[in-house]
């Protein structure tokens, strides 16, 4: 191996430079074989798509615009317009308002000194591990109900929430979507928060702030990329949620979700599944737009010059 | 459709559901920066603060009792806009009472006058309710019960509050209020006493909570400190735990209760649903564990791990440190313990072993790749569209990625072309592999020439004594030979060779074949939660500060020596959370298996034979049993991750 | 005012429990919110109807049709298909939130949230409706203990068998008449080196519902109708050495040579998959119920001609002609006047008629099959395609007409373990005794 002239090992050793990126590309290639694939379905009929892979599009004989077509114009369970402003109602308050309020928490949580603070954000932050379904028929029956308790002995019935009448509609969703959030959200936040420079407190507790001016003026504008993070996961996931969407309002159709819609469009045993490709689409529309909204938070620089000691 | 894109009634539908957010949210937030405003006062005017939350505390208190209509008046057949006055009249203008009082007391440092007024007053109000009281809701006092819940209740107060270490006469004061109210309204029948009656029953504890009032020294200067301090943790907590309790914990003391009970929810069975779950033979498989130590994933996992054991062992006693996050011993460890769990879970079989396959594997990949790309992406061009493109699956509904998936995954038989990309490429790679046209040849020089590109790399790690990585080039190139001698000699890929000696193409059931069909499905969760771990770890990396990276630089090192010590330490937290909550949430995972094979085939999970049995079958003691199980198993990782990453931080 | 501010609010509380618990008491319920209650009774009744039924096509009509009779009526009636209708319905219903009427596909549901409470008998006018315009056969299976709860809606005839006739003629096959027949065909269409069944089992959530339709109705053909109830009500187990031998029967009947599986395996192939093959003449038979109409390739039509399709009835042993059924009922979770009034109307031939034309109507018109089936009594005919009125036919002549059994054992069973452990012995991972001893265990006590 001759050192001083370019030859083939430094070709060679060149390429195997590059070889990370390669693989980067790489994965990125085989992340979007299937979402390819799902776009060019969306494209194909019933027969092309159950006859042959999507690869084989060139042998189709033009492509045709009939999926979306009928995902756009079907109205039997509900109109395209009315889910998806329906999917708004439900989505845009179920990410903003846990924000705010695991934003509080995470605060709390981090920079405010209370007796077993440390347990309780454990505590809190466990209940992620409940698997949702559990809350399914309580959550349903407050919603229908509120929330009675019979005293044990004393035998007398008390009210602790009123029944607000909030089942089939979708603040009953939006509300539900909202506890279910609250532990991943804070427990992402604290993970931000917390990690915040301790100069920057101090310094603000000196100039006499208190804890709603510190939090408002000083950890919002600073957890800008996090508030972002969280709020895509959130948006998409309950932009994209089924179940709590079906529990809670799936009878009243003034309320129907895209995702049922899109579910129903499916058919009797899958009768119409060639419409999902189309149909994916569409749904995955609103929160792709988000991601891209939200993806210029991910800035770096934003604590430049506050290295933590 | 046509004509304008939203209508009239689209409108009203959009105005009204935003009036009912703003409303929502309006008056949440007033309440709660008013809240905040409120505790600002404690400081800088101990005044003001006692006239507003003595407002607050009537207002509420007034509001209460109106709104569950206890006090009169309260006219039947009235409108609603009358009934909403008369709900709010009596606490408007009774909270300024309690105001006036507040300050009064706000202003008295004497301790015998405070005590004379707060009492005094407490007595006038809480006969003044009581004798307000509505009819219906008035007790019949009996004599007995009364002292015997405010003595039982009085001494519990005083008892903890000498257990710590405070005077008990204030607790006893505040117990004996309870005890009394419990006393007197909680225990007899309502709605036969008489004003007199309903007005002893209130006044009496009322006086008391004005006796314990005002024996407390006005708060000085520290005192105030105090009640800022501590009020403010649970402004910024409450919202969060009043939801999370409402939604989360309630719900899960009602599902471990009814887990202690029979499908019908009628008689305790104790733990007769969580000994059913773990003697049913779909959840625990585990008779033939002896396989384990026959196949060949384990034993090259092993041999694997040995080597990497052995580098490492090896470093340790030159350098001291043998085992660090990137040195040579890193990669084989790694990949042994993958074959090893791989090649243990695929013979122990049964629900509870595929969840525990699940969260392994696609937290461990979901992770790295994650990470791997996040890292990768923060360097290249374009960095926007590989992010775009590796979140894109989670923009798609996890129904909808098993649906792609079951496109992927999909057979045909071989006299059909096929449709599933899986099976094309695997039957075409069969075909090339075993036949001699253009296609084998030039299959024939890649492979061969990628083994010859993994035998320069090692070279080159040799040649600059950069040794950190050839455990992991050996491994590759080694994985390339393997890959290249079938291709050239027996043939890779779908095909097979049929009674009659020739060689026809195969497909594979990639849903169908157990055990690795579970391995096809995670490959499906794993699509789409890389994306969700690269977006986190991607924020955190924005986040290292560009100092400590630039100071690495000056100092020498190369890139991967500033991820592995730089970078990494200081996300660490970060893929702490990432890590767990991919724990959480995989082990709750049961949208793919629904979809895909509902749990035949070897592939159930936990949470959708939860699903089952509690919303198909209409079991509610097993299925409440299984979420429970579900919940404790993941409860110890969770705790012991948070405690883990707070030490750290 | 130290540190008492806490306990202060925790009185507070408490109070306003105790203050709460007065007011119950009182014969009032919680706050003043009853507002909402004149404002839903203003806008007039609105019945909402689910079910399982969810296509353009199908929802559509029954909305239509629903639609139409609340108009005359003047009540709102929505119907709502749900993709998850089997787990929404019970947690609707132990959540306080059901609809007014569900569709049910199942009568062991039905019956299950009979005797529970939830739904509710059929008031004298809805039950003398139903016995006027449904057969015996029928009603019987909205009949629980003896009371009357659902009203028959749709009928699916499932003992039929798809084929090509002019391919049958060109090969010289004919129609089997008996059950011999039928297995002597098979052995001769492999014989002559094709694949005689077309089958597959996948079918998402539900993958293994095929094979357990054939062996229903392979048990009431070799055991006749008396052991087939015996088996359905669990009067004999599960493993009965009789079922286990005819699960071995339909087993045997599938083997490589005999079955056609366009995915390679049975178990793999998605049962609506069979349609293309059937046409194509990769096999000569396919047997699956009267709705597999809709799962033929665009453009199929029915007949006797070149390249058409056709049925006949699967062929019995004992000359009973036992038919297996399958359908959906009505019922109700409330008695009000108009709930039952649309269920009274529910079980008429005027229904059933409206619903057959408007769902047509809406899969193109013409010749196409609707995939709709109505038994019940007096309906007009010509609204019907010749070969939906052959299945009409079959329906009123069978002398033995039972239900899917899968849809009456228990969920744990019929939407469970038959399914899943029936899959298992379909792709060879268990024996047929093994299967159905599991399918025994997992049966609710």
């Amino acid at each position: 191996m001759s050192g001083d002239r370019p030859g083939i090992d430094t070709a060679i050793y060149g390429f195997l430079r590059r070889i990370p990126t390669g693989v980067l590309w790489l994965i990125v290639l085989v992340w979007s074989l299937p979402t390819l694939g799902l776009a060019i379905n969306s494209f194909r009929t019933r027969d092309n798509q159950r006859g042959s892979g999507w690869w084989n599009v060139w042998n189709d004989g033009g492509l045709t615009l009939e999926n979306y077509d009928v995902v756009f114009s079907a109205s039997t369970t509900a109109g395209l317009k009315e889910s998806l402003l329906n999917s708004f109602a439900i989505a845009i308050p179920a990410t903003v308002i846990p924000i705010a309020i695991a934003a509080f928490a995470a605060y709390a949580f981090a920079w405010i000194d209370f007796k077993g603070r440390k347990w309780l954000f454990i505590a809190t932050v466990s209940l992620l591990a409940i698997p949702l379904q559990v809350a399914l028929i309580p959550l349903l029956r407050l919603y229908n109900f509120g929330s009675h308790w019979t005293i044990p002995f004393l035998e007398k019935t008390v009210t602790l929430i009123p029944d607000f009448d909030l089942v089939n509609t979708t603040t009953a969703v939006w509300l539900t979507h909202t506890g279910f959030a609250l532990p991943f959200a804070i427990f992402l936040l604290h993970n931000y928060i917390s990690e915040l420079p301790k100069d920057l407190f101090e310094a603000a507790r000196i100039d006499g702030a208190d804890h709603f001016t510190i939090f408002w003026r000083l950890v919002l504008p600073l957890s800008i990329p996090v508030l972002a993070a969280f709020a895509i996961f959130q948006f998409l996931w309950t932009w994209n949620d089924f179940l709590i969407a079906n529990t809670m309002a799936g009878t009243n159709p003034d309320a129907i979700a895209t995702t049922i819609r899109i579910a129903n469009l499916a058919g009797d045993f899958g009768r119409n599944e060639h419409l999902l490709p189309a149909a994916a689409f569409v749904q995955a529309f609103f929160p792709l737009v988000v991601f891209f909204a939200l993806q210029r938070f991910f800035v770096r620089g934003i604590l430049a010059g506050s290295v933590k000691g | 459709m046509q004509g304008a894109i939203l209508t009239g009634e689209d409108l009203s539908k959009i105005l009204s559901t935003l009036i009912l957010i703003t409303v929502a949210v309006g008056a949440s937030a007033v309440l709660w920066i008013g809240t905040n405003v409120l505790f600002n006062q404690v400081r800088s005017s101990w005044i003001r603060f006692n006239a507003l939350a003595g407002y607050a505390v009537g207002f509420l208190l007034l509001l209460l009792l109106q709104g569950n209509r206890l006090l009169k008046p309260h006219g039947p057949d009235s409108d609603s806009i009358t009934r909403l006055g008369e709900l709010l009249w009596t606490p408007i203008l009774g909270g300024f009472i309690f105001s006036a009082l507040a300050v009064i007391l706000a202003n008295n440092d004497d301790k015998v006058q405070r005590l004379w007024i707060a009492s005094g007053s407490g007595l006038v109000l809480g006969g003044f309710i009581g004798v307000r009281i509505a009819e219906h809701a008035r007790p019949e006092l009996e004599i007995l019960p009364l002292l015997l819940s405010t003595i039982i209740f009085g001494g519990v107060g005083a008892g903890i509050a000498l257990l710590r270490g405070n005077k008990p006469i204030q607790a006893a004061l505040f117990g004996g209020a309870l005890g009394w109210l419990i006393g007197g309204f909680g225990i007899p029948e309502l709605g036969d006493g008489s004003a007199l009656e309903s007005a002893v029953a209130a006044a009496v504890p009322a006086l008391a909570i004005g006796a314990q009032i005002g024996l407390s020294a006005n708060a000085d200067v520290v005192g105030r400190a105090r009640i800022d301090a501590k009020s403010r943790g649970w402004i910024f907590l409450v919202p969060a735990l009043f939801f999370v309790t409402v939604s989360l914990i309630a719900p899960t003391l009602i599902t471990i209760w009814l887990s202690l009970k029979d499908q019908d929810s009628v008689d305790f069975v104790w733990f007769e649903n969580y000994g059913s779950v773990f003697t049913d033979i779909n959840s625990f498989d585990v008779g033939n564990w002896t396989n384990i130590f026959t196949s060949s994933l384990f034993l090259l996992g092993a041999l694997i791990g040995l080597a990497g054991l052995a580098i490492g062992l090896v470093l340790r006693k030159r350098t001291g440190d043998g085992f660090a996050a990137g040195g040579p011993a890193f990669a084989p460890l790694m990949v042994a313990v993958v074959m090893i769990v791989f090649g243990v879970l695929s013979v122990l079989r049964g629900t509870i072993m595929n969840n525990l396959w699940w969260v392994f594997t696609v937290t461990v990949f979901s992770t790295g790749l994650g990470l791997a790309i996040a890292v990768l992406a923060d360097r290249a061009k374009l960095e926007s569209v590989a992010k775009s493109i590796i979140f894109m699956p989670m923009a798609i509904s996890l129904v909808g990625a098993s649906i792609i998936w079951r496109l992927v995954y999909v057979a045909r038989d071989t006299s059909k072309s096929q449709t599933g990309l899986m099976n094309a490429v695997w039957v075409e790679l069969g075909r090339w592999s075993t036949g001699s046209g253009i296609p084998t040849v030039l299959g024939t020089l890649l492979v061969w020439v990628l083994v010859a590109l993994g035998a320069a790399a090692i070279g080159r790690s040799l040649a600059s004594r950069t040794y950190d990585k050839v455990p992991l080039r050996v491994l590759a190139t080694a994985v390339l030979i393997w890959i290249a001698y079938r291709f050239t000699f027996n043939g890779i890929g779908g095909f097979r060779t049929n009674s009659a000696g020739e060689t026809v193409p195969d497909t594979i059931f990639f849903v169908q074949n157990q055990p690795f069909n579970n391995v096809w499905l995670m490959v499906i969760l794993i699509w789409i939660q890389t994306g969700f771990a690269m977006v986190i770890m991607s924020a955190a990396i924005k986040a290292v500060p560009t100092e400590l990276i630039e100071a690495a630089k000056v100092d020498g090192a190369t890139e991967s020596q500033v991820f592995w010590r730089v970078t990494l330490p200081q996300i660490r937290t970060t893929i702490g959370v990432v890590v767990t909550t991919l724990i959480v949430l995989v082990m709750k995972v049961y949208d793919i298996v629904k979809v895909v094979t509902n749990g035949n085939f070897g592939s159930q999970v936990l949470a959708n034979d939860m699903f089952e049995e509690a919303f198909l079958f209409s079991n509610t003691g097993v299925g409440a049993a299984l979420a429970a199980i579900l919940f404790f198993s993941v409860l110890p990782v969770m705790v012991l991750n948070i405690r883990r990453m707070q030490r750290e931080a | 005012m130290k540190s008492s501010f806490p306990k202060l609010l925790a009185l507070l509380f408490a109070f306003t429990l105790i203050a709460a618990a007065c007011g119950d008491d009182g014969g009032d319920t919680s706050t003043g919110t009853d507002t909402t209650t004149s404002a839903v009774a203003d806008q007039g009744i609105t019945i909402t109807v689910t079910g399982p039924e969810r296509d353009e096509s199908e929802a559509g009509a029954i909305s239509e049709v629903l639609g139409a009779w609340g108009d005359e009526q003047g009540i709102e009636v929505i119907y709502l298909g749900s993709a998850d209708w089997e787990a929404e319905i019970n947690v609707q219903v132990e959540g306080g939130n059901p609809p007014d009427i569900s569709i049910f596909p199942q009568p062991g549901k039905l019956a299950d949230f009979a005797r529970d409470g939830h739904v509710v008998p059929l008031n004298d006018a809805a039950a003398a409706a139903t016995a006027e315009n449904w057969s015996e056969a029928w009603n019987v299976f909205g009949d629980v203990d003896g009371v009357q709860y659902g009203v028959p809606v749709k009928a699916d005839l499932k003992s039929l068998v798809w084929y090509q006739p002019a391919r049958f003629a060109a090969n010289g096959y004919e129609v089997p008449e008996t059950f011999d027949e039928f297995t002597a065909l098979v052995d001769q269409i492999a014989a002559d080196g094709n694949r005689p069944l077309c089958v597959g089992i996948e079918s998402g959530q539900a993958t293994g519902w095929p094979f357990t339709d054939w062996v229903e109705d392979m048990v009431l053909r070799q055991h006749g109708a008396e052991v087939y109830d015996q088996w359905v009500e669990h009067e004999i187990p599960f493993n009965d050495e009789r079922i286990v031998s005819t699960m071995q029967t339909v087993l045997d009947l599938w083997t490589q040579d005999n079955v056609f599986a366009s995915s390679g395996s049975i178990a793999a192939t998605a049962f609506q998959d069979n349609g293309q093959p059937l046409v194509d003449g990769n096999c000569f038979m396919h047997r699956q119920a009267s709705f597999f109409s809709a799962f033929m390739p665009e453009g199929t039509t029915f007949g006797d001609g070149e390249g058409e399709v056709n049925v006949f009835y699967f062929p019995d042993i004992n000359g009973d002609r036992p038919v297996l059924g399958a359908g959906t009922l009505a019922a109700g979770f409330n008695d009000n006047d108009a709930t039952m009034a649309l269920l009274a109307y529910l079980s008429t031939p005027d229904y059933a008629e409206a619903r057959q034309v408007s769902q047509a109507t809406r899969k193109g018109g013409g010749a196409t099959l609707s995939g709709f089936l109505s038994a019940a009594i007096g309906q007009d005919p010509s609204v019907y395609q010749p070969l939906e009125q052959s299945f009409l036919n079959v329906l009123e002549t069978a002398a033995i007409v039972r239900f899917d059994g899968s849809d009456l054992m228990p969920a744990d069973v019929g939407a469970g373990t038959f399914w899943t452990e029936g899959t298992s012995a379909v792709n060879g991972d268990l024996t047929a005794a093994e299967a159905a001893a599991r399918i025994e265990a997992s049966w609710p006590q």
